[in-house]
This record gives C-alpha cells, structure tokens and sequence, in this order.
C-alpha cells in the first residue's frame, strides 16, 4: 500500500508544475474595446512598484488624476508581486481575467516573447497619436518596440516606459575624504584609488557574486572598449559576437584581475545583492557598481554619512535602459482607457513626482526639481541618452541567460575558472539561445 | 463470493477517480509536454525524443544527477545511521539512566530542524554561512581564517549536505524510537542473562525487530532527497556554477527562467521514472527481506 501512495505523492508534486503550465492555452480571444466612451466603466490596472518607491508615488497620483478627469470610471488597482508577474504574466494575459493595462519587464524574454505570441495590444498607431516617441530618446525606444519574432529595437510599440535606469558607481564620501581619495574621472584614476584603498587594508569595491552585480561590473567593463556596433550585434543579433576577444575578453580579464588585486574580495561568489547594497548602506563599503534602481533607498536610509553617484569612469556606453512598460493586453476591454492612464504617466506634473523621490523619469520639468542630487542623477542619464549610451544589461540577449552570467561571474570570483573558460561558458549559451530565438 | 467480491470494487471508484485527476492526468501531460518545444505561450510544437536526446548530451542534467547522490547521502545513509545510534542510545541508555522524560526531551530536540520549513532553516544557514557569517567568525576567533563557504565550488555541496544532515536526523530519531517501544522487553531481559552486551543486544534484537521501521524511513527519505528544492533553492540557487544543482531545481529552471516547458518537462519525467524505479526497488527488496 505504501508504495502507490509515495510514488503518486512524489509524481504529482513533480508533474504538477508542467500541469499548471499545461493550463495555459493559445491566446486567442476578441477585441473587444468597450471603452468608445471613457466617460464610464472600468480600469483595470496593475503594477509592481512598491507605494514608497518614485514610480509608486507618482503613478499614485496619476491614478487621482485619472479618476478626476474620467469620472465615471472606476479604477481597479492591484499591485502585484514582481515575481507574480514574471511567471505568471503568459497565463494570465491569454485568460480573460488580464487587466486593462499592466507593468512588464522590457527585453526578449519577456515582452518580446509576449508579443510575439500576440499577448499585447500593438500601440503603434496610438503612440504616434499621442506623440510619445517624441519624448522617449532612440534607446529609450529600443526596449518598447519589437519585430514578429519578439527581437527588441526594431518593428511595431508594444510597451511604452517613462522612467529609465542605468548603472552608474555610487561612492561614500566620508570613506573617499578618510583615506585621501579624489572622485576618479578615467579608468586609470579608478584603478589608483582603488589600489589606494587596498593599500590600507580596505576592499573598495562592494560585490555580490550570487546575483546581478558581477554581471553588471563585467559587462561595464567590456563596454570600456566597446561601440555602439557591438551592443548592436550583442543585443539586436546584427552580427557575429566573438566571446574570445576584446570587449568581452577585456571584460571578463579585468574582473578576474580585479579579484586578484583585492579590489572585489574573494569571499563575495555567495553573496546577493541585498548584501552588498546593506554593506554600502552601512557604510563599510567605499564604492558599488549597481543602478538608479538603489538610488531611492540609498537617499532614505543612508544618514551616518554622505555618499554620491558618478558615472563609470571613462565609459561612453553603460549598461541601462528604459524602465519596465506599460503593456496593454490584447484581452483588455478598455483600450481607450488604458491609453488615458498612460498619458498621464507620461506627463511633465507625474514625471516630477518621480524625479523628486528619486526616480530617473524621461520627461521630468527638471526647474521643479528640488535635491541637487536628484538633478544630477536624472542629468546624467539625460547626458547618457543624448549621446546614445544605453547598452541594455548583459543577461538579455537570450531566455535564461542571467543564470549563465552569474555562474560566470561566481567562478571568476572564487577562481574555479579562468577568464578563457568563463566566456567559453557564456559564448556558448549565448550562440545556442540566439539560435534558438533565430529558428522561433 | 465473486459477487461479494465485486461489491467491493465500488468503494475503490473515488481513489481511481482522484488518481486519474491528481496523478494519470498531469503526468501524462508532463510526457506529451517533454515531447514539445514550447516556451509556456502558444501551441507546443511536437519534437519527438529531441528533449531527452538533448538531456543525455546536457553536462548540468548528469551534474545535477551526481549532486542527487550527494544528497541521498546527506538525508538518508548518513541520518539513518546516526538516527540508528542516536535513538537506540536514547531508548536503551538515556532512558534507563535518567526515564522516559529526559529521553523524549532529547528526542524533541533532534527532532526541532524537521518542525522548521525547510526554507527558513535555509536561510537560517547562510546567514550562518556567509562570508561575514557566524561560522566564519568563530574560525576566525580560532585562527582557521575566512573562507566563502557556499561561493565555493569545493565546499558548497559539502555545506548543503551538513545542513540537510542537520534538518533530517531528528525524523529516524522519531520513528526509530516509536520502533523500539514495540519490541518486547523480555528478549533485551533475555539476551542479558545470557550475558549479551549492549552492541551483541542492538545487533541481534534491535536491528532486526525494527526493519520495517528501516525500510520506511529510507524510503521516504530516498524520495526526498531526489526531489529535494527547498534547501538548494534557499542557499546557493543551484550555484556556484553548477556545484549544487538537482534535478528539480534544474526542471525549475528550465521552466520558469530559461522558457523550454518541454525541456524542463524532460527533466522532470526523467526524474519521475528515476523515482518510481527507485521505490519498487526498495519494496520488491522489502518484501524479499520480510518474507
């Protein structure tokens, strides 16, 4: 008797994950836009961000201003769990419960590969109505629009953003001035500051192996010696991408002698990136290489000493992009409605409100901006976009790709692999997953 | 008497039905899936054996399957063995020397880890663990220096394993000891006068009187260890490169990060096949052993 029983309780827990997959069907289902007149209905609208978060707060008050100038409606907000939406976003869009509009993450693998399968409304026709790619820069557009195959950079709008990210080196002040050290404006200047840190026996750069941050640092690296036609053929697949030579060869060589030269401690490959954005905070940290996405909690909980940003030194292209979309489903009943929404998220009053609590908006009226550190954050990523150097993140390219880099970075870190192995590992998922996407 | 018989086939409609729904159903849709490309959205496309042709040419799919052996050795052989001692200490030598009270005290005491989800015991760990964790600062405090326990390749599964250990000694402990309530005092009282020791008593009445009790608790803890995710997931998600990766964190992976539903399901039947092979191995060993 017990063996049936063990062997169907081990089975289902198993088959039960394929099970909930298995339940999503084809997408289908009609366009049935109900919202000819917006003067009534429903807005059924979901996102991520948390309340105290910029984006939070100021699509906060874009839901005010929403119901003020759409009296009629009511708007059904829920905010969702970031995870909630990243597994579940393929079967709740092909239901008929998705909402009218939504918060979802830019890139191939995700709103790429919705749309693709015909899961979200194409906004071209409304984006030129409405003139929002007159405010959102080139590479800001990028990650809004994609071709039939769900490449980004190319084809019809199937999201727009309005905020963006980027990654930039945030630094402690009362570390830098306790050990003599001048903010570094070349790569050589970063390098001598560093050696100037662990020359007193301090590791002065914070780092998380388990999680993004190595990635990210590899990748800023690489794009020290890179051009627009590499981020090009790295992310758009406009070309051959040769993991054996330089960017990506200087990259991953400048990681691994920064580990062996004390700048990244060795006994960083376990940790996440909450540990090394809490080591910053308690300012034991001198420096992380990370995004405007800390920017906000670093200004809230950092008190016992002052700290600033600088972008990476040297560098013409940084890893960053647009922020998450709005995406409207193609299920969504009020269309109409949803366009609303999104227009007022994109303007200047609601951009404000972002800007002020330490969100990187794309249209903020930057004279309303009060903190001179927000000003700089949201003028350096205006210096950035103007000059076109957004390059995306690294683990984008390809589905599953960020598990890759992290195994990656993790061993460059603890020194299980060098740096010839650790792109041969990259090189070849990357070439297997970019075929992938090429077949469909 | 077959009428008789037959009456009784009744009673068994709910099970089958509730197998078919809970069980047949999802797997047989687990199959049909691991014979599909498919990225979760849209039509599957039929590839035939493609995904386990692919698996058995996939490094992190044998690694994965190394690193389950490692674990059958952390949460069956090695807390069986010490569950065995444990519990035939507390039962026999504890119990007798100090009662029945402070045996069951120790008893709740080993047994504690299995009370904790196996999650928060997870985390719990590597907080131990960490670089600047409590384990690192008593080797510090002793002169063994820093070492990044879970970052590194050679030490990250030897730290999950002493953690499972840690989280499944207190489940033989329990069940073994439930075991030795049941055997009749008067063979230990027996064996004594004809002046058997303590190890001649654990190997000639002990051992053989609670192997049903053996067989279950290795059982159960087969299966758990081959769909072991809780532990890996909350500690070292499956890293650092590959080090401490199992078969369902694998499948887990495939579904929901990488997007090949079929590949994952692939995994996940593989993983089926292995545990269901596994548990009639062990029953048809049983019944050989009992009859």
């Amino acid at each position: 008797m017990r063996f049936p029983r063990t062997m169907i309780s081990a089975g289902a827990a198993i088959v039960s994950l394929a099970l909930v997959l298995a339940g999503c069907g084809s997408s289908g289902g009609d366009d049935n836009d109900s919202s000819g007149d917006t003067g009534t209905g429903t807005l059924k609208l979901w996102h991520y961000e948390s309340a105290n978060g910029a984006m939070g707060k100021a699509w906060d008050k874009a839901i005010e201003v929403f119901k003020t100038e759409h009296p009629g409606v009511t708007v059904q907000f829920e905010r969702k769990a970031f995870e909630q939406i990243q597994q579940n976003a393929s079967m709740i869009l092909a239901s008929d419960q998705a909402p009218d509009l939504m918060e979802y993450n830019k890139g191939n693998a995700t709103a790429g590969l919705l749309s693709s399968k015909g899961l979200l409304t194409d906004l071209s026709d409304e984006v030129a109505k409405r003139g929002w790619d007159k405010v959102l820069s080139p590479s800001l557009q990028t990650t809004a629009r994609y071709d039939d195959k769900g490449v980004m950079g190319s084809g019809n709008w199937f999201g727009v953003p309005n905020y963006g990210e980027y990654v930039m080196v945030y630094y402690n002040k009362a570390l830098f001035k306790q050990y003599g050290v001048a903010v570094p404006k070349t790569l050589d200047e970063m390098t001598a500051a560093m050696d100037t840190f662990v020359a007193k026996k301090v590791t002065p750069l914070g780092m998380a192996g388990a999680e993004y941050p190595a990635g990210q640092l590899y990748y800023q690296l690489a794009l020290s010696k890179a051009d627009r036609s590499f981020v090009d053929n790295y992310q758009l697949y406009k070309g051959s991408v040769d993991f054996k030579a330089d960017p990506l060869k200087y990259g991953a060589d400048t990681f691994r002698d920064w580990v062996q030269k004390g700048y990244i401690s060795k006994q960083s490959a376990s940790l996440k990136a909450e540990d090394m954005g809490t080591a910053f905070i308690a300012g034991k940290t001198p420096m992380i290489v990370s995004g405007s996405w800390w920017y906000g909690r670093f200004a809230t909980e950092i008190k016992k000493f002052d700290w600033g940003t600088f972008l990476f030194p040297g560098n013409k292209l940084n890893a960053g992009s647009s922020g998450n979309l709005w995406v409207v489903p193609e299920q969504s009943k009020n269309k109409k409605l949803a366009y609303d929404f999104i227009d007022i998220t994109m303007r200047p009053e609601i951009q404000t409100i972002m800007a002020n609590n330490g969100g990187v908006p794309v249209k903020a009226d930057l004279a309303k901006v009060t903190d001179p550190k927000n000003k700089e954050l949201i003028a350096n990523f205006d210096a950035i976009t103007k000059a076109d150097g957004l390059a995306f993140y690294p683990d984008w390219p390809v589905p599953g790709y960020y598990d890759v880099l992290v195994a990656g970075g993790q061993s460059l870190i603890n020194g299980s692999k060098n740096p010839d192995q650790v792109l041969a590992d990259l090189g070849k998922a990357y070439d297997q997953g970019v075929k992938e996407i090429k077949n469909g | 008497m077959t009428r008789g018989k037959a009456g009784y086939w009744w009673y068994l409609l709910p099970g089958a039905v509730a197998f078919t729904a809970v069980v047949a159903v999802p797997f047989g849709t687990n199959l049909y899936l691991s014979l599909t490309k498919w990225s979760g959205i849209g039509d599957p496309r039929w590839i035939g054996f493609d995904n386990y042709t692919r698996l058995l040419h996939d490094d992190v799919f044998w690694t994965s399957f190394r690193n389950t052996a490692a674990m059958v050795i952390a949460m069956v052989v090695v807390p069986t063995l010490i569950g065995l001692v444990l519990s035939a200490t507390l039962f026999d030598v504890i119990g007798r020397r100090f009662g029945p009270k402070t045996a069951s005290f120790l008893r709740a005491t080993f047994y504690l880890p299995q009370v904790l989800p196996v999650v928060v015991a997870g985390i719990l760990w590597g907080w131990l663990l960490r670089p600047d964790g409590a384990v690192n600062a008593v080797g510090k405090a002793i002169g063994l220096g820093e070492h990044d326990w879970l970052g590194d390749p050679k030490t990250a599964l030897p730290m999950v394993m002493l953690v499972m250990i840690w989280v499944q000694i207190g489940y033989p402990v329990v069940i073994f000891m439930a075991a030795l309530q049941r055997v009749d005092p008067d063979l230990y009282e027996a064996a004594e006068i004809d002046g058997a020791g303590w190890f001649r008593r654990f190997q000639a009445i002990t051992l053989p009187q609670i192997r049903p009790e053996t067989f279950v608790i290795t059982l159960t803890c087969t299966i758990a260890a081959l769909k072991v995710f809780g532990p890996i997931w909350a500690l070292t998600r499956g890293g650092p490169n590959h080090a401490t990766t199992v078969p369902s964190y694998f499948a887990y992976n495939a579904f929901f990060n990488k997007l090949q539903v079929g590949y994952g399901a692939a995994v996940a039947t593989a993983l089926t096949l292995v545990i269901v092979a596994v548990s009639i191995g062990f029953l048809k060993l049983q019944g050989r052993t009992e009859s």
